[in-house]
């Protein structure tokens, strides 16, 4: 850039924070003051232009009011076991909890933040009576249970908001074995971040769907944000971080940032992984050389088990691995992947520890090791999918992004942005800019192709019909030339779906999901079969997105009708 | 996105510089435009200035759709297609790959009939065409002249040291100098 046009561009910047309330940014000690994010020292100095402006919603954190001395300490999410036709109630509460040495407000069910683990038999029925006692109306949804449409959880949709005080009763049926979650729909950027979520493992019924293991253990991914004087505000209007999502700075393994578990030597083990974090796409791996077998996806298993070296997992998805600890020892369970710094214009590594397994020197009880060596298949029903896959797509979805009036310093970063997009945006590489962008300001678009039709003219999706029993080819395409374009994991709601291919390499592996991960630039096709009636959302599992317009709703019409 | 018409136009046994040139395309659907790779010629070969290139890039197979390394690198697929390019007298087309620096070099393969696959596990890297007296099957590095080059699309990051509103900052404190 010519100096001419620097000075140009830095007094647009200069300019730009004009009329806008301006704060201390180190804050008065009233953690409630706007701020901005913690960020890495390379970071902070691309902050200079940002300086002195704020979102343009109101800040908010929960328990506003309450003392944080009279609130309950946050237990460990048990597991309660649930059969056919039993009741659980929920209670969401404000809790209190230790996190990184602050002690902190945060949000959970029955004391417990994460939420209580459920377990449940495939084919079950039960009754779950949801209280409400968090500080706005909210909803409860069971991500990737294929529940009946009126138990769906969605606001305006399927049910009205359970206001603060009042019980909702749901019931949820469970047709698919795997691993699942529950966590609100409304304000989620805001309850889900605070701990307001649960897994849910539903147990087939056939005792060998899953090989034989020591132990297992349900990991449920999350991040918070933090700085020095405690969780940092979010939008209550809208939310903030719109453009990237809530990335935290502290990673978390079932609400811990220390998680540890102790096993045998030769413990086979196998892992339900959950990403319940608002934005954060981890590259989980084991150190030490130990092997994991990857064996389900959302919604069951793959059609073939396969060794891997990582798992990429994105907000929303699950995957279910397993693993054997064959040394003693301490072996890190780490999230491995390259961020961008954007000062310096390169790819940076960052490896986070976020649990530990120490194998002991005690040998395990029952040596499982030719079992582990196995790798199984599995009939998912795939061949009809396989058959149809060659055909025409019947629907398109382009995925990208919409901008009002941000502030100016925001949009000429934006504008030097468009050099280069990362496929996956592992962290947040732009948090000044990332912090500024609200839902106010943002709008996320699932809208048709439309070539030749201004962006700025586009609206969402409308109108999508379909029959119980048909099978959808949908194409979903990553528009890299939007306003910083994004990977989005898409989340369809009600029903389940395969991958068939991405960038025109067809999947060689097949499982049944109900969470897509789209890295920027990449078109997905996708198989949906439209098998369970109904009103239903198809969104971006990330908060901040869904809160800044990234869904579109469609009709399932019942057999016959 | 548009789909990629392929062509793919015979030429076995053809060699020379009076020869026909090369235009070939491997099939494949869609790949993402956006992380394209143009290759350029250098000119250095005679006949080789109207020479064009393109390298596809797509994430390698994966159950994840996204493909990394065990260190966070994307892992992904090349799909390298040269046109224009006429069969060398004696010796390959060699393709490599590299990092900005070039402190670390990989040999992807030759170049048959304008096309080849091949596989980089870097964020941000050059593709290099040179031109070998043999398939440099063990060589460490290129040794003849370069005849294509292109950089992965993240080499268009740069950084904001010294530039736009950092004008005043240090370059040399990030490691840049001149």
């Amino acid at each position: 850039m010519r100096p001419a046009l620097l000075i140009v561009g830095l007094v647009l910047w200069s300019s730009s924070a004009a009329g806008q309330q301006v704060v201390d940014p180190i804050g008065s000690g009233d953690s409630l003051v706007w701020r901005m994010p913690p960020t890495s020292p390379n970071m902070q100095r691309l902050m200079a232009p940002f300086m002195g402006i704020i979102p343009d919603v109101s800040p908010f954190l929960p328990g506003p009011g309450v003392d944080i001395g009279t609130l309950p300490e946050a237990t460990v999410g048990a597991v309660v076991q649930l059969t056919d036709g039993d009741t659980l109630r929920l209670e969401a509460t404000l809790l209190r909890r230790e996190i990184e040495g602050q002690t902190v407000k945060v949000y959970g069910f029955n004391g417990q933040s994460p939420g209580p683990t459920i377990r449940v038999p495939q084919h079950a029925t039960i009754i779950v009576e949801f209280t409400n006692h968090i500080d706005f109306p909210t909803t409860l949804r069971w991500h990737g249970v294929r529940v009946d449409n009126q138990s769906d959880g969605v606001p305006g949709q399927t049910q009205s908001p359970v206001r603060v005080g009042e019980t909702y009763t749901a019931e949820v049926y469970f047709p698919d074995a795997g691993a699942f979650w529950y966590h609100p729909h409304q304000r989620g950027h805001i309850a889900q971040e605070l701990g307001l979520y649960g897994a849910i493992i539903v147990d087939s019924p056939d005792l060998e769907y899953y090989s034989s293991v020591n132990l297992e253990e349900v990991l449920l991914l999350d991040d918070v944000l933090l700085d020095d004087l405690g969780i940092l505000p979010f939008g209550f209007e809208a939310p903030v971080q719109a453009l990237m999502g809530r990335f935290g700075n502290v990673q978390l393994i079932n609400g811990q940032p220390d998680f540890r578990r102790t096993v045998s030597k030769g413990d086979v083990v196998r892992l339900f992984l959950i990403d319940a974090s608002n934005t954060r796409p981890f590259n989980l791996r084991l150190e030490g050389g130990v092997r994991m077998k990857l064996v389900g996806g959302d919604l069951g298993k793959f059609e073939r088990e396969e060794w891997v070296s990582s798992v990429i997992i994105a907000p929303g998805q699950r995957y279910t691995v397993e693993v054997m600890f064959d040394e003693e020892g301490e072996f890190a369970l780490t999230n491995r992947i390259t961020a961008v710094d954007h000062f310096l214009g390169e790819f940076e590594y960052q490896v986070d520890t976020l649990a530990i397994f120490e194998v002991s020197s005690e040998p395990t009880e029952s040596d499982l090791s030719d079992v582990f060596e196995t790798l199984k298949t599995y009939d998912g029903g795939f061949d009809e999918i396989r058959a149809q896959a060659g055909r025409p797509v019947d629907e398109e979805l382009v995925l990208s992004l919409r901008i009002g009036a941000l502030p100016l310093p925001v949009i000429r970063m934006l504008e030097i942005d468009t050099l280069y997009y990362p496929p996956v945006e592992f962290n947040d590489a732009m948090p000044m800019m990332n912090w500024l962008s609200t839902g106010m300001n943002v709008l996320w678009l699932l809208h048709e192709p439309s070539p030749g039709v201004d962006p700025r003219d586009l609206s969402p999706a409308m109108g999508w019909r379909f029959r119980q029993g048909d099978l959808v080819k949908i194409r979903l395409f990553n528009d890299p030339t939007s306003w910083h374009p994004m990977s989005h994991p898409l989340h369809l709601h009600g029903q389940r779906f395969v991958v068939l291919e991405q960038d025109g390499v067809p999947s060689s592996n097949l499982v049944w999901r109900d969470t897509v991960f789209v890295p920027v630039g990449s078109t997905v096709d996708l198989m949906v079969e439209m098998s369970n009636p109904g009103s239903w959302m198809f969104n971006c599992q990330i908060p901040e997105h869904l809160g800044a317009g990234m869904s579109i709703s469609f009709q399932v019409l019942p057999t016959g009708a | 996105m548009t789909t990629i018409v392929l062509a793919v136009l015979a030429t076995a046994g053809v060699t020379g510089p009076g020869s026909p040139t090369v235009e070939c395309r491997l099939p494949h659907a869609v790949s993402p435009e956006f992380y394209v790779i143009e290759l350029v010629s250098t000119r250095r070969i005679p006949g080789s200035g109207a020479t064009t290139g393109r390298v596809d890039v797509t994430f390698a197979s994966s159950p994840f759709g996204v493909s990394l390394t065990e260190n966070g690198d994307y892992l992904r697929d090349l799909e390298i297609n040269v046109s224009n390019l006429r069969a060398p007298d004696q010796g390959s087309f060699v393709v490599w790959v590299t990092t900005p620096q070039l402190d670390s070099i990989e040999r992807i393969g030759v170049l048959s009939d304008g096309t080849l696959r091949g596989q980089v596990r870097w964020n941000k890297f050059l593709v290099v065409v040179s031109l070998e007296q043999d398939d440099a099957s063990t060589a460490p590095r290129w040794a003849g002249p370069i005849v294509l080059r292109g950089m992965s699309k993240s080499g268009a990051m740069h950084t904001s040291a010294g530039h736009g509103p950092f004008e005043t900052e240090n370059c040399a404190a990030y490691g840049f100098t001149g």
